[in-house]
């Protein structure tokens, strides 16, 4: 132990250089070769989530230029039929599952541990497993591309089309077994989300002075948890249905091919949500740091964020309006989908309150934020409007369609995030990204956007069909879908610059320092980048904004006691955060890698023979046991 | 900006053990597969609601036996859980072995009763959809079974080596509330595969 006489109440308290030291080297994450598949920290974790989820959106992105390139005037042959089913389904595929949830989850697990005052999630060894995970289960999906095998039934990939019959090959059995892999990684960080958030904030952060960050991480993690099992119920019966022959989605036999959209849509539409709500979560963390007051309506934006949650799981058949299910249940879906209107249009006008009179600082996160409620506000009234059934049936499955669900995914989740990157960039790299080029990157990505999606709507309402390769000269929809493509290449330029400042300033940027845009959060008290154990005391809080509630005090309370020569955190209590228990988070180890190359191998081989799901299955079980197996010393304190 | 002492954590237990985190995740898991199930239910209603006949003509349902005897083992092994974990609290290491022992033979007699009725069940689950629907439920609940023997198994053998005391028993109670939770979902699922298509 280092403090030999134990610090009384009130004292000052301070570390020296050796006991930081030590702290640093318990917490540290191994080196080498062997040990990149070792760290269990949830810095090195959430980077890597983050890290992985924009390679994949860059890539996904380029499917998507080429889709533009292939549309860009009639009767095009740039992409075979064939080919251009692959992509748009991979283009979507990867989007919502390979980048929007991870991504999200990554920078919720970066930030999120920081933000509450502690040191790590919750199961630090199972964040871990959950990346593996992920980056094996993305790395096939994508890889099948390459080999000219990826599934092409679209990103919901409805039955009958994605039945045996219809879709033969591996492509669907890829689809399938990769989602479930990617669902049970966003299963266990969602898992851990709330636990962490529930179980180890630090001393005084009571739920109503969580940040609203780690409010809209915790709404999304109880929707994760709630929607995703449908999605795994619905691709484990679909395998089935392809390798062993059973009959619930065949209507041929007397299955019912409906059931795939319920399930999926069940799952589908709080997705969306849970893509959406973290971004809302960066909107109310960026507004308050560049007016530099208090959000108005604290309160309300968390009810909002809850309700949404609620009613996000009350409107998936909002998407099968076109199926002929019975008028009553679809009124019902009707009014829900106009219901949602109201959570958001609280949250836009309490944004928008913060905001009124402010003097604010317009730097590249705000402009972000800013081009958000433009573009989401055009994304909701039309989502108003394919909300009411009439309207719906006109335009179902047109370009509408794709222009609207663009303008409420980019806009209400792809601005915010990248305004959050730029807020959290040197926070992760101690660097500032360039000022200049970031302006620019945005005006080039509004502008692009708008180019590119704006004319789908007029597109739609022409009749042009989603989903198709080509069209005919005489149907007229040649000039517009130019445009399209040329703001395509502008959208694509705006996040290309970012990027590219992103790894320029790696090396060229203005070192940040601890707390470079006047945050009140808790993860700017620390170093950038933060040290292996992110605070050297867990502080203790009284208000909502830590760290403008202390500006003009000399010093600032924190927890002692916590052993540095092994992994401790404070455990608190679920509403005031009273602490009860201290922790002990385990160290680093491979068990979790070797974990999901089992799961990973047989449940890629039920694509070959169906016994395969015995290699995996007790695969994993011995690989967990082993993980979870007490190494001596036991712990006897 | 100094800081100063304001909350000392030293005489905090470091053995919590339903306030530890991972009890929490285990909850967590419990109510993944508790939604899984939910899916799987109504799936089966919703086959079943455009079905002309179900189950199909000449087809019977599960019979009552069985999954009935089941029914008991299971409840009796949450009991012999209980008993485990009550012998454990007071640091008696040998009821801890017997209970998880015992939990781990009742729920292995369950896999073999449930090996005979499916085998008995007279359809498969490339027959029919409702044959497709039964199996998969019955199956999920089987490899669910396995895994809570595996965990249980292993708690056992730590138990058996000493590993586990009164205040290091976390793996104990994690276990234990798997071990409900396994034991408990195959009630509404006993109810919706042998009950519902004879009441309802």
């Amino acid at each position: 132990m280092s403090v030999i006489e134990p610090p009384r109440q009130g004292e000052i308290v301070t570390r020296t250089p050796e006991e930081l030291d030590r702290l640093s080297s318990t917490w540290e994450s191994p080196g080498g070769l062997i040990g990149w598949f070792m760290p269990v920290n949830q810095r090195v974790i959430g980077r890597r989530f983050v890290l992985t989820a924009f390679v994949f959106f860059f890539l996904a992105g380029a499917l998507a230029v080429l889709m533009r390139i292939q549309l860009m005037r009639p009767e095009n042959d740039f992409l075979s039929p064939d080919l251009y089913n692959q992509f748009f389904t991979v283009h979507g595929t990867a989007m919502m599952f390979l980048f929007a949830i991870p991504v999200m989850e990554g920078i919720a697990i970066y930030i999120v541990p920081m933000m509450v005052g502690t040191r790590d999630m919750a199961f630090p060894r199972l964040n871990a497993f959950g990346y593996y995970v992920y980056l094996i289960g993305g790395a096939v999906f994508f890889g099948s591309l390459l080999f000219n095998i990826a599934p092409a039934a679209g990103w919901f990939n409805y039955v009958p089309l994605a039945g045996i019959e219809y879709s033969p090959g591996l492509g669907v059995g890829i689809w399938t077994t990769m989602i479930t892999f990617i669902e049970v990684s966003a299963l266990t960080a969602a898992v851990e989300l709330i636990v962490t958030i529930l179980k180890l904030r630090a001393p005084g952060m009571s739920l109503n002075r969580m940040p609203l960050f780690v409010w809209s991480a915790l709404v999304t993690a109880f929707m994760i948890v709630f929607a995703m099992p449908a999605i795994i119920a619905a691709s484990s019966l679909l395998v089935m249905d392809r390798q062993i022959g059973t009959h619930i989605f065949t209507p041929e036999t007397g299955g019912q091919p409906l059931l795939w959209q319920h399930l999926f849509w069940f799952f589908g539409h709080p997705e969306v949500y849970i893509i959406l709500m973290p971004a809302l979560g960066i909107i109310s963390t960026i507004i308050p740091v560049f007016t530099q007051r208090p959000i108005f309506g604290y309160t309300a934006l968390v009810l909002s964020l809850v309700a949404t949650g609620f009613i996000g799981f009350g409107l998936w058949v909002h998407h099968m309006f076109a199926t002929g299910l019975p008028q009553l249940g679809m009124s019902f879906f009707m009014a829900a989908s106009a219901m949602i209107a109201i959570p958001q249009g609280i949250q836009v006008f309490c944004w928008i309150a913060s905001m009124w009179g402010a003097r604010m600082r317009f730097d590249t996160p705000l402009l972000y934020v800013l081009g958000f409620f433009v573009i989401f506000v055009v994304g909701g009234i039309s989502g108003v409007m394919v909300a009411v059934i009439p309207f719906d049936l006109q335009v179902h499955d047109t370009f509408f369609l794709v222009a609207h669900f663009h303008y409420v995914l980019i806009g209400g989740a792809v601005f915010p995030l990248i305004g959050g990157m730029y807020y959290w960039y040197p926070k992760m790299f101690g660097r500032m990204m360039d000022e200049r080029l970031g302006k620019i990157s945005f005006w080039l990505a509004f502008i692009g956007f708008n180019v590119t999606f704006f004319p789908m709507h007029q597109l739609g309402l022409q009749g042009m069909p989603r989903r198709i390769y080509t069209y005919l000269e005489e149907l007229g929809w040649g000039d517009l879908n130019l445009l399209a493509t040329m703001g395509s290449f502008i959208l694509a330029a705006g996040f290309l610059l970012s990027l590219f400042n992103a790894l320029w300033s790696l090396w060229r940027g203005a070192p940040a320092g601890e707390d470079p845009w006047g945050s009140p959060t808790l993860e700017w008290a620390t170093p950038s980048p933060p040290p292996n154990y992110n605070h050297a005391h867990i502080p203790i809080v009284s208000g909502r904004y830590p760290l403008w509630d202390r500006r003009g005090e000399e010093s600032s309370p924190v927890v002692v006691g916590l052993r540095d020569d092994r992994r401790e955190v404070l455990v608190t209590t679920v509403l005031d955060a009273e602490p009860h228990a201290v922790a002990v988070m385990p160290a680093p180890t491979i068990w979790p890698f070797i974990s999901a190359v089992a799961a990973s191998t047989g449940f890629l081989g039920i694509l070959y023979h169906p016994s395969f799901f015995l290699v995996g299955f007790f695969g994993a079980a011995a690989t967990f046991t082993m993980w979870f197996w007490p190494r001596r010393p036991w712990r006897d304190d | 900006m100094h800081s100063h002492a304001g909350y000392d954590a030293r005489e905090l237990t470091r053995f919590a053990h339903k306030t530890h985190p991972l009890w929490w995740g285990i909850l967590g898991v419990v109510t993944i597969e508790a939604t899984v199930v939910a899916s799987l239910i109504a799936s089966y209603f919703y086959l079943r609601m455009d079905a002309e006949a179900w189950p199909p003509p000449g087809v019977d349902p599960p019979g009552l036996l069985f999954p009935t005897i089941n029914l008991v083992l299971l409840v009796t092994s949450s009991g012999t859980m209980y008993w485990a974990g009550w012998g454990i609290n007071r640091e008696n290491k040998l009821v801890l072995t017997l209970g998880t022992s015992a939990s781990v033979a009742l729920a292995s007699l369950v896999l073999v009763l449930r090996g005979i009725e499916l085998s008995d069940l007279g359809f498969l689950w490339n027959s029919h959809p409702y044959g497709s629907i039964v199996w998969t439920m019955m199956g999920f609940h089987f490899v669910h079974v396995v895994s809570a023997i595996i965990g249980t198994a292993v708690v056992a053998f730590l138990a058996g080596i000493g590993y586990f005391t009164r205040e290091r028993q976390l793996g104990v109670v994690v276990d234990t509330l798997y071990w409900y939770f396994v034991a408990g979902i195959w009630i509404p699922l006993y109810l919706v595969l042998c009950w519902a298509p004879r009441v309802l």
